[in-house]
């Protein structure tokens, strides 16, 4: 029996009771992030299943933030963009670009008709700069959406843009709602609390939208600039994240990192934690999405090698 | 103390034709007041999203003038880095294009490009643009943006309000007016091809580059908006550039393949 202080706050917290009853017989079921946290292990479970719990969908909120890749990038590689519309569930999934961080330049938007085309997804795009050819109404263009892309660029101007038409505010609603939110570049930065931009002169140091609450860093290969100054932010107090190369995407369940995909079998992922003065970078194990039958593999980092600061 | 300019303009496009031919001289003359025999004219096509057909259409109309035409590219920083102040700083005519005026506003200020602006309008050097390139300057102006004409801030240099494309669209003229009726700042309406001209303290100077075009104050008095004509001078237009040779020469070859395919 539930009193009825325990079920308001049930409701308030969104506990997934599936998921409790679930885990108290050993079997693994996704919760978000609100509800118990580490009650079991997450990355057994192969697809998010969705949950009805008191009469409401319960639905995983999905990002997946690449590294580098896609069609911008990877042109005749289209893994990475299969794998984002293989995860709405959908037959015919509803994606809708937003090139916003390109200045919605015409080349890019061409480039995403012809990698989504109409076989195989009802593809669409936003301009915000060319507000009077497009949906008029955004917020209820976005919502019924079910996956939204965010092309590269930069993302200092992403940003501003978004926020000066509300664009921010829907996507958080969007990702709520259970739309699969994902991008590469400036695209795959938007969505964390803290972000390195290198798109222009030295890497800086941003605030994203906060939907995953870490550091994010793309385009991360060893011996470069952004890897560098990555971590002198993290020393400096920026909060623990994750980096990816080229070819590889980071595929967040609720705000937990469910599992790494690549485009590449040698793009990998990474963790990045700070202790004390020392940055610790830890590779994640990857699914190469270009092998026959991938199985998922655990997220669990692999301390393979630890960067010790000077 | 440098003396402030800001030339705001209704509408505008830089083809060849008299007109628009009359608003690049304008601009050029502005410029070298401020810098000489060779002024420094840079574009910022930011409202635009930097649009290749904007910055080209730039570069064909100030390419081959006595000036050094850069351009200031925020979404192509990436491939070609600038330093954002030393270059507007360094310019006598900093030109902004048109688009959209909120985005405008918004990438600008992710980017601090607002505080380097206003600091170069204190020095003296002279901010000029069309559409949201103009109303940036005020206090307010009526933007498509958001696809229906509506009011939307500016960085306020000015006092006021502006409305660009005044007669050109009706739409946008009814939404000033109201607006200006609901409590707007009052202000100036610009038709394509009329501008106004700011330099030092005071009232603005009218110019007109197409007889017709006109700018018009807008008051708000006493639960009625009024909107007057102000008297504006007619900008000639210069004479056309003589062609380059190789691009007269093709020309021709043109003409004469195109009546070759009518005859044959």
């Amino acid at each position: 029996m539930y009193t009825l202080g325990t079920v308001l706050w049930t409701i308030k917290y969104r506990i997934n009771f599936a998921a409790v009853v679930g885990n108290a017989f050993g079997i693994s079921v996704h919760a978000g992030e609100r509800g118990i946290r580490n009650f079991g292990p997450l990355y057994n479970r192969r697809e998010p299943i969705p949950v009805d719990h008191l009469g409401m969908k319960t639905v995983p909120r999905q990002i997946v933030a690449f590294g580098g890749g896609g069609f911008s990038m990877e042109s005749g590689n289209p893994l990475l963009d299969d794998y984002v519309l293989a995860l709405t569930g959908a037959e015919r999934p509803r994606v809708c670009f937003l090139p916003s961080a390109s200045g919605d330049a015409d080349h890019y938007i061409v480039r995403f008709y012809r990698a989504f085309s109409a076989h195989r997804c009802e593809a669409t795009h936003i301009s915000l700069f060319r507000r009077e050819q497009g949906p008029e109404d955004l917020r209820a263009h976005l919502l019924s959406q079910d996956l939204i892309y965010v092309g590269g660029g930069s993302v200092v101007s992403l940003l501003g843009v978004w926020r000066a038409h509300g664009i921010d505010e829907i996507l958080r609603e969007a990702w709520e709602a259970g739309i699969v939110l994902c991008g590469l570049s400036a695209g795959s930065l938007c969505w964390f609390a803290e972000a390195v931009t290198g798109f222009h002169g030295a890497p800086k140091r941003l605030q994203g939208l906060g939907l995953l609450p870490f550091s994010n860093c793309v385009h991360y290969e060893p011996k470069s600039k952004r890897r560098e100054s990555y971590h002198q932010f993290l020393r400096e107090g920026m909060c623990a994240g994750y980096a990816a190369e080229d070819g590889a995407a980071l595929h967040f369940t609720g705000t937990e990192l469910s599992r790494v995909v690549a485009s590449r079998p040698e793009a990998r992922g990474y963790r990045l934690d700070v202790a004390g003065r020392r940055v610790v970078e830890m590779r994640i194990a990857t699914t190469f999405l270009g092998d026959r039958g991938v199985v998922p593999t655990a997220p669990v980092p692999e301390a393979l090698s630890t960067a010790v600061a000077n | 103390m440098e003396v402030r300019r800001i030339l705001a303009l209704g509408g505008h496009d830089f083809t060849s034709r008299p007109p628009d031919r009359a608003v690049c001289e304008l601009l050029l003359r502005l410029a070298s007041e401020h810098g000489g025999e060779r002024p420094r004219i840079c574009l910022l096509p930011t409202a635009s999203g930097d649009t290749s057909e904007q910055i080209g259409r730039f570069y064909a109309a100030f390419g081959e003038r006595p000036c050094e035409p850069s351009d200031l590219s925020l979404f192509r920083l990436g491939r070609r880095p600038m330093a954002l102040r030393d270059h507007l700083l360094a310019q006598d005519l900093i030109y902004v294009g048109g688009g959209s005026l909120v985005n405008l506003l918004a990438v600008w200020e992710a980017h601090d490009v607002a505080s380097i602006l206003s600091l170069a309008w204190r020095q003296g050097i002279v901010l000029a643009g069309q559409s949201a390139g103009a109303m940036c300057w005020f206090e307010a102006g009526i933007t498509k943006s958001s696809g229906k004409p509506l009011a939307a801030a500016g960085l306020g240099l000015l006092k006021g309000s502006l409305c660009v494309h005044y007669n050109n669209e009706p739409e946008r003229r009814a939404a000033y007016l109201a607006a200006v009726g609901d409590g707007m700042p009052g202000g100036y309406g610009l038709d394509d091809y009329a501008g106004l001209l700011w330099e030092g303290e005071g009232s603005p100077s009218a110019v007109t580059a197409r007889r017709g075009a006109r700018a018009y104050r807008v008051c708000n008095r006493e639960e009625s908006v009024s909107e007057s004509p102000l008297p504006a001078r007619f900008l000639p237009a210069p004479a056309p550039a003589a062609l380059r040779e190789d691009i007269a020469e093709f020309r021709r070859i043109k003409t004469m393949r195109k009546r070759a395919g009518w005859l044959g």
